[in-house]
Formats: C-alpha cells, sequence, structure tokens
C-alpha cells in the first residue's frame, strides 16, 4: 500500500478521525420551549413525566444529553422569554395557548425576527386538517400528529437536528442519507420515530464492535441521517445534491408533484433516481396492493402500510439493503455462500467465497455500502473505485480487499484502548480492558504510550522497525475489588504481617469473577505466546510516587497444550500481583509516602511477552530503560540528552541493576565504561536472562514464578544468533576486543554493532520517543522497553514499549538556592557535582588531610582508606569520603590508587584537587559505572575554583576516632546532610547542627 | 649518598622545575648507584649520568583534531628520546589527561635501564598526549592518532624510535597509528609494537610477563640446586601475568594452589591444572573483580578477606598489585618454609617486607628484573618485523627463556661483582646502568 494511502488511513483513523467525529453533528438542539395549555402537558405527560422518559430514552439509545424542557402556559411567557433569554432551541406548541391562537404565536414570534423552528403538535387528524387549511401553516417547520408516544418528540428532534447538520456532517466525513418521502402527517408522525429508534438500534449494534465507549459515542454522530420529504421537489433536490451519500430512499406513492397531488409521484421519483444512479436502494410504500407490481417493474422493495408486520418489513428492508445486517454474501442466483457480521469476518469470508460472489457484490457497491452504514467511511471509500476490470483477476481484486481490510483492522486498533472483546482482539497490538475501574498507572502509562506513538506516526517513522506496545489485557481494579471481596480476603491482608501467609492464602482463594474468568479463556484462546502478568497500582508510577519495583511482575511460559493448565498459571500469576499490595515491602512503601494502603488498588496488566523463542528459551535481544534526564552527564553530554541502559536479553538484567551498556541516545558512540579493555571487561554483560519455557511449573508459590526466567551463558546467545548485534569480542593474544562476533576469542556484550555501526537505529528512536514523551507527559520521563530482532526476513523489528512514567526528580533539591547558605556552616561547597538530592543520616567522615598528603605515598594512603572502609563497611555504616587528587587514579603522583573495593561504603566522594599542581580532576570517572548505579554524589572540588571550598580546618579541629598516617575517621554525634541540585550541578555539604539553619 | 650525586639531582632539579616525577625517579636512580661511581670514576669523568638526565631530544607537537560534533580541539604531543646508546628509542606512548613533560621524562628515564636489562638492543623514551581517550567514539580515537602520527613520523622509525602502548594506548590505538604511519611513509616496517596478531604482531604477548616470571624464579632456584617441578606455589592475583604464571608453572610441572582478587584467596590443593586455567579468562571478564566464583565452580575453600601467604608453600609469586606483602606476611612465608619469593607485579613487596626475605636468606626474584618479559617480548617483535617472519609460539617462548636466563646470570654476577652477593635488587638496578654507560663511553661524547 502506497505511503499516502496509509498517511490518509492513518489521518482518517485517529487524530484527525476523532476530530471530525467529534466536529460532527454541530447543531444540537438542547434547551426546548414547550408552549401549551396546562391540559395539552398533562396529556403529554400520561405515560409519566416526559422529561424523564426522553431522557432515559436518549439514554438507552446512547445518545449524547437529553435536551432539557421549559414549559409556559401563555404566548406572552413564552415571548418574554424568547426575548430575554437566547438560549431556545426549539419551540413545540400544540394548538392549544391560553392567550392567542397557535398561528398567531407562530407568526408573532417570526415577526420578532426570532428564527427558531416551531414545530406543532396536533392532538389527531381534525386538529390537524383545520391548521392544513390554514393558508399560514408554512410558519411551523413541520406539523406532527401527537398519539401518545412520547419517542416522536425524539424523533422531531433529530429529524431536525440532521436537516441542519446535513451539509456539514457530509462534507466532514461522507455521513449517509436516507431519504424518506412521505406527506401523510398522521403516517409519518407514527413512521419518523419508528424508523429512528431502528437506525439508532441498529447504529448502536453495529458500532458495539467498536473502540471504545468514547469511539462508539462518537461514531453514533455519523448514523445516517434521515431527511422528511413532503413534496417531489423536495426529495429530488436533496437527492440530487446528496447523491453521493445516499444511503436509501423509503417514498411513499402518492404526494405532491408540482404543486399537486400526484398518485404516481413515487414512481416518477423512482424511475428519475434510477436513471441518475443505478444501484440506491429504494423501498416504495403503500397503501394499495397494486403498487407492488409497479415496484417490482422497478426492481425495488415494496411494503404494505397497513401491514401488521410493517416495522418488521422496514427493518428487514434496512438489514438488506442498507447494509445494517450480517453481509450476506451471495453467487449472482441469489444463492447464498456465507455472511459476516464484522470485519473480521468480512475479511475472513472475502477469502473464501467463490470468486463469481465477489465479483457479484464488488460490482454493485455492496461492501462499501455495508461498511457505510458501519460508519467505516475511510474502508467504504477505499474500496469503492475499484471497479472489477482494474483488476487482472478475480483473485487480485479478491487480494486487494482482504489486504486494505485487515489493514485498517490493523490500524484502527493502535493507539486505544479497547473494551475486550474476543472479535476484535488483535493478538498483535491490541490494547484492551476488562472490567470498569480504573486501569492503575502503568496501564495508564502504556496507554498514552499507545495513543502517543499512533497520533504522531512514530510507530512507522524508522524504516524497517515497528515501534508499538505489545497486545495486553487490563484487568481494571474493580476486579481486584471483587477478588478481595468475595474471597473476603481485606481484611485479613490488610493486618497479616506475615508474608508467606498472605501468598499462601492468595492462592488458595478459589473464588474469582466468572465473567472475567470466561474473558481470560478467551483470551487464553487467542493468545498462546509467553505472557508478562504485571501490577499496575493506582499509585504506580504517579508524578512523585515512583513505586518502582514494589510489586510483583511475573512471567509465564503460557504453552502448556492444555488451555486450564495455561489459565491456571495465569490465575496464579494475577493472585500473586494481588497478593503483592499487601507484602511487606509494599506496606513499608506505603507508609513512607502520604498514602493509605486502602487508597491502593491494584489492576493487572497481562501482556504479550515481546521476544523470539529460541529452543527452550524465550527472550527479546534487547531490553532496556531510556531516561530523558541524565544526573551524570559526562561533556559533551548534557542533563537534558537523557541515557540508556541497555542489555541483552530480559530487562532483569536491568532492572536489577546488572551489568548494561549505558549511553546517550544523542551520543551513542561515546562510551565512558569502554575506554579501555580492562574496564571494558569488567563493566560488560555476562549472562542473559530468558523465560524457561520447559521450567515446570508447579504453581502455588509466588517464589516458583520467579524461577521461570533464568540466566544464561552468552554462548547461548551465541548459539541462539541474538549475540551478533550486540557482542563484541575480546581477544587475549591480540589484548584487544574487536566489534562483533566474527572472529575468535571471548565474547562479551558492548552493543556496537547498534551503537556504532547503527545496525538499527536504537539511540534515534530513544531520542524520539524521550522526546515525544517528555512534551506528552510535561515532565522528564522514564522508558522501559524491549527489542526483538530476531524475527523472519523481511519483517519489521519490533521495537515494543513496555512502560513509560514520570521521573522522580527530587523536587526539594531543585527548589534550594544554594547560593544564599552562609558558608561558614559549610563543610563543603562545589559547582561541580554528580548526582541529585539529598543524602541524609551520615555520621562518618573518612579523609585524607591536604596538609600531611604526599604524592610520593599516595599508594600507602590507599592502603589506609581500604583499612577504615573495610571497618565502616563490615558495621554498615555510610560515610563521606574526602581526599586528595583523582579518587582511584592509575597514576599513584596523581591521587590516591584506590580500588572501588577499597571506598566502596562511601555514600559521598569529595575529590579535592592539589594545591601546587593542577590536575584534571577524575569527576569519579574511575568509578563511573559504581558511582551511577549506586547512585552516590560526586563533589569535585578545584583548587583553582573560588566558589568551591572544602573546610579542612573544621576537619582538623574534630578529634578524630581513628587517626592514622594520612586517614582520619571522624564520628559525629550529629549527622549531616549533603545536598544536590542535579539541575544545577551544585552540592554543599552542611555541618551537623545547621541544617535548619535557613 | 655521593657528594656527586646530590650535585646532579640539584641540578636536576634547577634545571627542570615542575618536574618531581622527573626529580623524583633520578633520585632513586642515582641512590642505588653511588656503589659504581665509588668504584669506577671513568663515569664520572665522562659525565655520563649527566648526559643520561638530559634526553638525547624532545619533540613536542601540536596535536589539532576534530570531534564528532564538529568542534575543534588541541591538544599537546610529546615524545622523550632519552637515550639511544644501545639500540633505537623504545617505550610506550601514553594517552592521559595526566600526561606532562615531567611524567613522560619519569617514565622514558626508568625505560632506559628496563629496557637495557633485557639485554636486547633497546635504548630508552616514552610519549603521549594529554588527550583524555575516555567517552571518545571511535571515531574520534581514530581522528586524534592519525592527526597525532601525522607528525611523530617525521620523528620515529623501525631504527630511529620504536614507540609501544601504554595507559590509554591499546591495540586498537596502536593499530590507527600504524596504520597512518604506514600511509605516509608508504612502508610497512615494524615501527610500532603492541600490533595486532595478523598485521605484524607476536604470540605470546600476554603470557610473556608471567612465563618469563616463571623462568626466572626457575634460575634462581637452580642456583640452590632446585627446580620448579613438584613445587607447591601460591599465586595471588588472577589476571593476565598470573594467568601466564599458572600455565608456565604447569607446565615445568610445578603446582599452584592459589589465586586471589580483593575478595579474598581461594586453595585448591590439587592445583589449578587443565580447563581451570582457561576459567581465569572468564574469571577476569567478571565485572565482579572477584575469585569466589572459582572456588564455588570447582567446590574449592575460599577465605574471604585473607592474602594467599598465609599457605604453606615452597614458592609465593606475587601477582596481584603493589604492596601486597606486608612484614606479616613476609614472616608467616618465611616461617612456612618457602624457599622462593619472585616479584611478578609491579613492587608488590613492601621495603620492610624485602628485609625480612633478604634476613632469612630466602631467594628473592626483584620485578625490576623478573618481569621484564613483557617488554622483552616488545623487543622479540622488533626482531620478527626486521626478519619479515613471524615465529611459532615455541619460538617465541623459546627465546624468552633464553632472554630470561640472560636476565637472572646478568643481574647474579653484577651483584657478585659488587660485593652483595645474591642481592638481585642491587645486581638489577647497576647491570641495566652499566650497559648503557658502557655503551655512552664507547660512542665518544655524542
Amino acid at each position: 500500500m502506497s505511503e499516502d494511502v496509509i498517511n490518509l488511513a492513518i489521518e482518517d483513523v485517529f487524530s484527525s478521525r476523532i476530530k471530525k467525529f467529534r466536529k460532527l453533528m454541530p447543531y444540537k438542539i438542547r434547551e426546548i420551549l414547550l408552549v401549551s395549555s396546562l391540559y395539552d402537558k398533562y396529556l403529554f405527560e400520561e405515560d409519566g413525566r416526559l422529561y424523564e422518559l426522553i431522557r432515559g430514552e436518549y439514554q438507552s439509545l446512547n445518545l449524547s444529553h437529553s435536551p432539557e424542557i421549559t414549559h409556559v402556559t401563555t404566548s406572552s411567557e413564552a415571548i418574554e422569554l424568547l426575548q430575554d433569554v437566547n438560549q431556545f432551541d426549539l419551540i413545540l406548541t400544540t394548538m392549544h395557548i391560553e392567550d392567542m391562537h397557535v398561528v398567531k404565536f407562530a407568526q408573532e414570534i417570526k415577526s420578532f425576527g426570532i428564527k427558531i423552528p416551531i414545530i406543532l403538535l396536533a392532538y389527531d387528524n381534525q386538529e390537524r386538517k383545520e391548521i392544513a387549511n390554514n393558508i399560514q401553516a408554512s410558519v411551523f417547520e413541520q406539523i406532527f400528529i401527537w398519539q401518545g408516544d412520547y419517542r416522536l418528540l425524539i424523533g422531531i428532534i433529530k429529524s431536525i437536528e440532521d436537516r441542519k447538520n446535513i451539509e456539514n456532517d457530509t462534507k466532514a466525513v461522507g455521513v449517509q442519507i436516507i431519504i424518506l418521502v412521505e406527506d401523510d402527517v398522521k403516517f409519518y408522525s407514527a413512521y419518523l420515530p419508528l424508523i429512528y429508534t431502528e437506525i439508532f438500534k441498529q447504529s448502536q449494534r453495529l458500532i458495539s464492535e467498536g473502540i471504545n465507549a468514547t469511539h462508539r459515542f462518537l461514531r453514533m454522530r455519523a448514523r445516517p441521517k434521515i431527511i422528511l420529504c413532503t413534496t417531489f421537489e423536495q426529495a429530488w433536490d436533496y437527492f440530487d445534491k446528496y447523491k453521493k451519500n445516499i444511503l436509501g430512499v423509503i417514498s411513499d406513492v402518492n404526494f405532491l408533484h408540482n404543486g399537486k397531488k400526484d398518485s404516481e409521484a413515487g414512481i416518477k421519483l423512482v424511475q428519475k433516481i434510477k436513471n441518475d444512479v443505478e444501484d440506491i436502494p429504494i423501498l416504495l410504500q403503500s397503501s394499495q396492493v397494486e403498487q407492488k407490481i409497479k415496484a417490482d417493474e422497478l426492481n425495488i422493495s415494496f411494503v404494505l402500510k397497513e401491514s401488521p408486520k410493517l416495522l418488521h418489513e422496514l427493518r428487514r428492508f434496512m438489514n438488506n439493503h442498507f447494509g445494517f445486517g450480517d453481509f450476506i454474501f451471495r453467487t449472482p442466483d441469489g444463492t447464498r455462500v456465507g455472511h459476516a457480521a464484522n470485519l473480521i469476518e468480512l475479511e475472513e469470508q472475502i477469502e473464501i467465497v467463490p470468486d463469481e460472489s465477489i465479483l457479484f457484490h464488488s460490482e454493485r457497491n455492496h461492501f462499501s455500502t455495508w461498511l457505510k452504514a458501519r460508519t467505516e467511511f475511510w474502508l467504504a471509500n477505499n474500496l469503492r473505485p475499484r471497479k472489477v476490470k482494474e483488476f487482472k483477476s478475480v483473485d487480485e481484486l479478491r487480494k486487494k480487499l482482504v489486504s486494505s481490510i485487515k489493514f485498517y483492522i490493523d490500524i484502527r486498533q493502535r493507539g486505544l484502548i479497547t473494551d475486550f472483546n474476543k472479535e476484535t482482539f488483535d493478538p498483535k497490538n491490541s490494547f484492551a480492558k476488562i472490567g470498569y475501574g480504573s486501569l492503575g498507572g502503568k496501564a495508564r502509562g502504556l496507554g498514552f504510550i499507545n495513543t502517543l506513538i499512533s497520533n504522531y506516526n512514530i510507530w512507522d517513522r524508522f524504516e524497517g522497525i515497528e515501534i508499538y506496545v505489545p497486545s495486553a489485557v487490563v484487568l481494571a481494579t474493580d476486579i481486584y475489588d471483587r477478588f478481595l471481596e468475595e474471597n473476603d480476603l481485606f481484611d485479613f491482608a490488610i493486618n497479616e504481617t506475615n508474608d508467606e501467609e498472605i501468598i499462601e492464602r492468595f492462592m488458595l482463594a478459589d473464588k474469582f469473577p466468572s465473567d472475567v474468568l470466561l474473558q481470560l479463556i478467551d483470551f487464553l484462546h487467542i493468545v498462546k505466546e509467553p505472557l508478562a502478568v504485571r501490577s499496575s497500582s493506582l499509585l504506580e508510577d504517579s508524578q512523585f510516587q515512583p513505586f518502582a519495583g514494589v510489586y510483583e511482575t511475573f512471567m509465564i511460559p503460557n504453552n502448556d497444550k492444555d488451555l486450564e493448565e495455561r489459565l491456571e498459571q495465569l490465575l496464579q500469576s494475577i493472585k500473586s500481583v494481588y497478593a503483592s499490595t499487601f507484602l511487606k515491602k509494599a506496606k513499608d512503601y506505603l507508609k513512607a509516602t502520604s498514602y493509605r494502603l486502602e487508597e491502593e488498588k491494584m489492576a493487572v496488566i497481562i501482556q504479550k511477552v515481546v521476544g523470539t523463542k529460541h529452543k527452550n528459551r524465550f527472550y527479546p535481544d534487547i531490553s532496556g530503560v531510556a531516561k530523558s534526564y541524565n544526573f551524570y552527564p559526562i561533556p559533551p553530554q548534557k542533563a537534558n540528552d537523557g541515557i540508556a541502559l541497555v542489555a541483552l536479553g530480559l530487562g532483569k538484567t536491568v532492572v536489577e541493576g546488572g551489568n548494561t551498556v549505558r549511553f546517550c541516545p544523542k551520543y551513542p558512540k561515546h562510551l565512558i565504561q569502554f575506554f579501555s579493555i580492562q574496564e571494558t571487561l569488567k563493566n560488560t554483560q555476562q549472562n542473559f536472562y530468558a523465560l524457561n519455557l520447559e521450567a515446570e511449573f508447579t504453581g502455588g508459590d509466588i517464589y516458583l514464578l520467579e524461577q521461570l526466567v533464568e540466566s544464561y551463558e552468552l554462548e547461548v546467545a551465541e548459539e541462539d544468533g541474538t549475540l551478533s548485534h550486540v557482542g563484541s569480542t575480546y581477544s587475549p593474544q591480540n589484548e584487544a576486543i574487536y566489534d562483533g562476533i566474527s572472529r575468535e576469542g571471548m565474547r562479551i556484550v558492548t552493543f556496537a554493532p547498534i551503537l556504532k555501526h547503527n545496525l538499527i537505529p536504537l539511540p534515534k528512536i530513544l531520542d524520539t520517543l524521550l522526546h515525544y514523551g517528555t512534551w506528552g507527559m510535561g515532565t522528564q520521563v522514564e522508558i522501559e522497553f524491549a527489542v526483538n530482532t530476531s524475527v523472519p526476513k523481511g519483517e519489521p523489528k519490533e521495537f515494543a514499549m513496555l512502560q513509560m512514567r514520570p521521573m522522580v526528580l527530587n523536587r526539594e533539591s531543585a527548589e534550594i538556592d544554594f547560593t544564599g547558605i552562609k558558608d561558614s556552616n559549610l563543610i563543603c561547597r562545589s559547582d561541580l557535582v554528580l548526582g541529585d538530592g539529598i543524602i541524609e543520616n551520615i555520621f562518618d567522615i573518612v579523609y585524607v588531610d591536604i596538609h600531611e598528603f604526599d604524592r610520593a605515598k599516595s599508594r600507602e594512603t590507599a592502603v589506609e582508606i581500604s583499612q577504615l572502609n573495610s571497618k565502616l563497611v563490615a558495621l554498615n555504616v555510610p560515610y563521606l569520603l574526602i581526599g586528595v587528587g583523582r579518587w582511584g587514579s592509575l597514576d599513584p603522583w596523581l591521587g590516591i590508587p584506590v580500588t572501588w573495593d577499597q571506598i566502596s561504603g562511601a555514600a559521598v566522594i569529595v575529590e579535592a584537587g592539589f594545591e601546587d599542581i593542577n590536575v584534571d580532576p577524575s569527576q569519579g570517572s574511575h568509578f563511573f559505572q559504581n558511582i551511577t548505579s549506586f547512585r552516590i554524589g560526586y563533589f569535585t572540588v578545584k583548587s583553582k575554583d573560588k566558589n568551591s571550598f572544602i573546610n579542612w580546618d573544621w576537619l582538623a579541629n574534630i578529634e578524630p576516632e581513628e587517626k592514622l598516617k594520612y586517614a582520619r575517621h571522624i564520628k559525629l554525634e550529629k549527622q549531616i546532610v549533603i545536598k544536590i541540585s542535579g539541575k544545577q550541578n551544585s552540592g554543599i555539604i552542611l555541618k551537623p547542627n545547621v541544617e535548619d539553619n535557613f | 649518598m655521593s657528594e656527586y650525586t646530590k650535585k646532579i639531582i640539584a641540578e636536576v632539579i634547577a634545571k627542570n622545575p615542575s618536574e618531581p616525577e622527573f626529580h623524583q625517579a633520578v633520585k632513586e636512580v642515582t641512590e642505588s648507584l653511588d656503589l659504581v661511581f665509588e668504584k669506577y670514576p671513568e663515569y664520572e669523568a665522562a659525565k655520563i649520568l649527566e648526559r643520561m638526565v638530559e634526553p638525547e631530544r624532545t619533540v613536542i607537537f601540536r596535536v589539532p583534531w576534530m570531534d564528532d560534533q564538529g568542534e575543534f580541539h588541541i591538544n599537546r604531543g610529546f615524545r622523550i628520546q632519552m637515550n639511544s646508546a644501545i639500540g633505537p628509542y623504545k617505550g610506550g606512548l601514553r594517552f592521559h589527561p595526566s600526561v606532562t613533560m615531567g611524567i613522560l621524562k619519569f617514565l622514558a628515564f626508568e625505560q632506559v635501564f628496563k629496557n637495557s636489562l633485557t639485554t636486547l638492543p633497546m635504548g630508552g623514551g616514552k610519549g603521549g598526549s594529554d588527550f583524555n581517550p575516555k567517552g571518545k567514539s571511535d571515531n574520534e580515537i581514530m581522528r586524534f592518532c592519525q592527526s597525532f602520527m601525522t607528525e611523530l613520523y617525521r620523528h620515529i622509525g623501525p631504527n630511529t624510535d620504536v614507540p609501544a602502548g601504554d595507559i590509554g594506548v591499546g591495540t586498537r590505538e596502536i593499530g590507527y597509528l600504524f596504520g597512518q604511519y604506514k600511509r605516509l611513509k608508504s612502508e610497512f616496517t615494524g615501527v610500532l609494537t603492541g600490533k595486532g596478531l595478523n598485521w605484524g604482531g607476536s604470540l605470546v604477548r600476554p603470557e610473556a610477563t608471567g612465563y618469563g616470571v616463571v623462568y626466572f624464579t626457575q634460575e634462581m632456584l637452580k642456583t640452590k640446586g632446585e627446580t620448579i617441578d613438584g613445587k607447591s606455589v601460591a599465586v595471588s592475583g588472577f589476571g593476565n601475568v598470573a594467568w601466564g604464571v599458572v600455565q608456565k608453572i604447569n607446565e615445568l610441572g610445578g603446582k599452584v594452589v592459589t589465586l586471589s582478587g580483593p575478595d579474598g584467596y581461594i586453595y585448591d590443593h590439587d592445583g589449578i591444572k587443565g580447563e581451570k586455567v582457561n576459567y581465569l579468562l572468564k574469571l577476569r571478564a567478571s565485572n565482579k573483580d572477584a575469585v569466589e566464583d572459582y572456588a564455588k565452580k570447582y567446590g574449592v575453600e575460599f577465605f574471604p578477606g585473607k592474602k594467599p601467604w598465609e599457605v604453606k608453600v615452597d614458592v609465593a609469586i606475587p601477582s596481584a598489585t603493589q604492596n601486597e606483602i606486608y612484614v606479616e606476611d613476609a614472616k608467616t612465608l618465611v616461617e612456612n618454609g618457602c624457599v622462593a619469593v619472585c616479584e611478578a607485579a609491579n613492587m608488590p613487596t613492601t621495603i620492610e617486607a624485602y628485609h625480612v626475605f633478604k634476613d632469612a636468606g630466602i631467594l628473592f626474584g626483584p620485578a625490576k628484573a623478573a618481569n621484564a618479559g613483557g617488554v622483552a617480548t616488545s623487543g622479540l617483535e622488533m626482531s620478527q618485523d626486521s626478519m619479515r617472519l613471524p615465529w611459532s609460539s615455541e619460538e617465541v617462548d623459546r627465546r624468552l627463556h633464553e632472554i630470561m636466563v640472560r636476565i637472572h646470570n646478568t643481574c647474579r654476577t653484577t651483584a657478585n661483582r659488587f660485593g652483595t652477593p645474591g642481592n638481585l635488587v642491587d645486581g638489577a638496578n647497576i647491570a641495566g646502568f652499566l650497559k648503557v654507560a658502557d655503551a655512552m663511553l664507547d660512542q665518544g661524547l655524542v
């Protein structure tokens, strides 16, 4: 399919489509002024309160807000109201107004320049005749006879709205029109409500395969319009003007033509129409049986007005000819060869029905008619101009039809959260919901990305790669509520402190809402690939409460031959996620927030795991996270350039802080951790995680669920062919690392083929997504993703978005202005700081005194530091480390040559410059991976920098707990507080006791 | 310290202010040579030391390059051609922001004696740039290397000056430098060492230091009528050097029973043999910087936080880092009947611990001499390049063996000559100097 067509389709389906649909029916009747005697009003309300009836009917038909009705009994009141408040859209009046004749009243209103349509309701034919004989009857928009059916009001309202909106709506999306020609007031008064109700119901039913409530609601606006005409000329004018949009014509036979009753008017109209457009469905109705013969001659449908089955006949006609019913595949001789109730079935049937049936329906535009009635205008238009002659063979035509429908079904699902429905759920990229409660934070984030990548055409922006959200079903929070309630778990779980106990009770809870169970079974029928069962709680991923890793996520192989077994696995996982809401980890976490456990509710995302099956393993080639803000930017990077961490295999490596490749999407070739062979070997991923498809699933144990994800050696990845995108080779003989895995040697993961040789444009994709994410969410964001490159040849590689959440930036630190704080309150100040946030509860300082430090003795100093570190690590006491020169320097002349394990207990590190020589500060680069993964604060105090300092005298004046030759350990009674502003790259270390001084 | 050496140091400080590293190096070397100047005044007369502390030539040049964003950068390039009395200048190139004249002169000065000790025809030099390769892209590094060589090529050549790698300059950088030299000169010659195997590099490079240490140890043992065969050996560390040591000890019939990391040491009673040797490579690449995994994998004992010197062994070969044998460790080794200690790492033994060994009369192989195998292989790479004939591993190994035997003999005879028999530390210092000094005397005032 050409790019233009695709773009048009997307345009139609998404951004503009929803927008266009919103633009439909701009004219709506919201306020009605009823002018009638009290008695008349009483008559209206015989069956109950008119307003409530109408409102109830509106709701049941899924129509938008019902109109309000204001009632007055006199024309003077009415005129007063109309002049004062210009708010009414429609005036309804009866023959009986207290102070004026209704015709005069209408004329009076017109004379005030009020253009609101006035409808006259007559009670019986007698009254109507009285009016009809009155010349000025044309002051009324239309006259109806009230026979006690309140639905007439709806018919009236919709009929007026339709007439007003017709021009707009046909232009906007090509809304369809049914022309109803009838001049008998009594008949159309009865008929109009019927026909409208029928259309509403039909549309409602058809649209139920639509995507979600909003979408369905909007599509209701695109239902066919009914234009009531009373004369030949009026009918012809409408036909002529809107012939492209005419769905069909329902016509009487005897009505006004050339100003007088013409008993053949209907027949003439039909002939004229047929001469113009051959294939328009027409229903002729008459009280005269003999008209049927003429109808048959014209090859149109006929219904007898007096027929007791009038409504049934009408329904049948609309179903068969307006495409309201199933699509019935026939051969030209009328033999039924198949039927389709929805788009998916239509596509399936087109693939199998005989050639002559395809030809038959195509030539007659049946497909597009059927689709138009379903408000699928884009597809309908796309199929309509397909002349059979354009195709070399029927087969080609068939293929074209199938591919168009498939494509449409596919993109229609994108970007929207649908209600789960087995008919429409597409195992590739549907994002559906079961239940009516909240989706929870994670699912909300996913839904948002889904919309984002669809609406901004991100999904196909990179050639050969498709960006998508893996298909998922979300169990909304109401299902969690029901589960807890039905199994009586809430009180127990909220009070129980033993995790094992909670898990066991949840696992044994056997009442799962049965309607949900049925839908899960439907889901498992469709999806047979491994599943991730993920938490999506209300509070998760909210802006200031990350909750990351508080709740559980499980992966299940979902590959058992037995569906019951698969369902069992799934239920166990869901229950485990539910249980995790109440585990100690979560309770503790909540305590630290301002929320109560009662406020927390759990939705569950059941999502296809992204990846490919390799023998008995299932995993994606790449998993990772990317953040739009980097607290440790190394030039030329800036904090806003973001940062990404990627690993081979499942994301567990990344989540658990294992060795990953860290890169800035803007500068993917600048990899600080790989600057030397030794560093590379130290920082490279050694193992990867995959879902073991053959693992024994015993169930009932939350911990066993976790074990389904296993660790594998890189050799396995090489066998699977997944290493070639991300691997490099270490050759000990050459003492070199070579990109790729073509040479002999030890395999390591560097992502060189991707980052250096652009095998897939991963950095660009991440950059784009971070950009849109930040823009869309209005804050810094963090995304989780997986990439599957092990796809069959010719198919696009898959980039799956697994999560997007606002990044939690430390608000306090951003708000603090360090410049106002007196230097006398500080141990240290620096404008060259890595990290972010506030670090508290530090009581210990290990430091090297700048006055006693001897560069020639840096090795000895390192040993001393190591001793103090071991002591403090053993006591589990974090400390502030202050030293001179480059920490971890390779050259002992330039700093203290410690290794990471020798300073591993430091929570904050300060690096001071030498006084005698100017040495480039290391800025923690020797321990970059450790500093970033443990989020350690790193202060650099350059000796030449006027704004930065260390208060050495203050340090020297405190009696040390332990004094070695070069290094000291100070133990303080009060805590010191370290504040770092990641945004400004500045920080301060406060003396004890002074934290509240500003 | 003699008046002569004091004078020299004072002059060096006066002439080269703000080069504290160089001052320190000159101080250390001259102190150990007092013995020589006392005994043989001709060196002083010929002002050999004065000549030695002044580089034959220093080149400082501009290295302009462009980063991936198109921004220009200017770094400073250096080449110190310290001494070519016994062969073409030879010494590494260092790319690191800390590179200054002082540091390079210090390194070049030490290199002269190191190279001399190998008994191969290699002079001394050092070079580099204050360029920081950390966080640079491959392309940036390549552009820098090409710009660097575009100037340096005038000053080097297979018979003039043969640089090698150092901090920040590995096989990758050597490749880029070599490629640019070849392009500028249209010559494929052994102008650099540390090359890739398929374009002029030598085999046995990673193992060379370890092999050399073991050969040196064997020579030391021979003086007492013993061999490696049947000896139990404690090795610290688990990196490249330890890997080479383990292989060669096994080959010579010994048994390595320990390995260590920052986390502690493992004791493998059966010896680290067979596939366990290859596992060392994996261990090294495990980011954990720890050996505990070895114990887990092979079911042997692991002693967290301890050093292997408490194990009863015949020979100890510290192969990890500096300062890993302290007085207490030395005493334990002596008490446990250890007969030889040979330094594979740089300065792993503290001065105090060294004295414990010296006093106990244990064989002690100083790093300077024992771990010269690495430098020697650079010399062997040059030989192969000149011959246009790559040697087999066995051939390189055989040559390396010969060299280590020669180094040991030189150190031993020199120590004897200067009245400190068995003191290989003094022997190494003096032997390295003498060879260069004599050559300078022979070649006249140049």
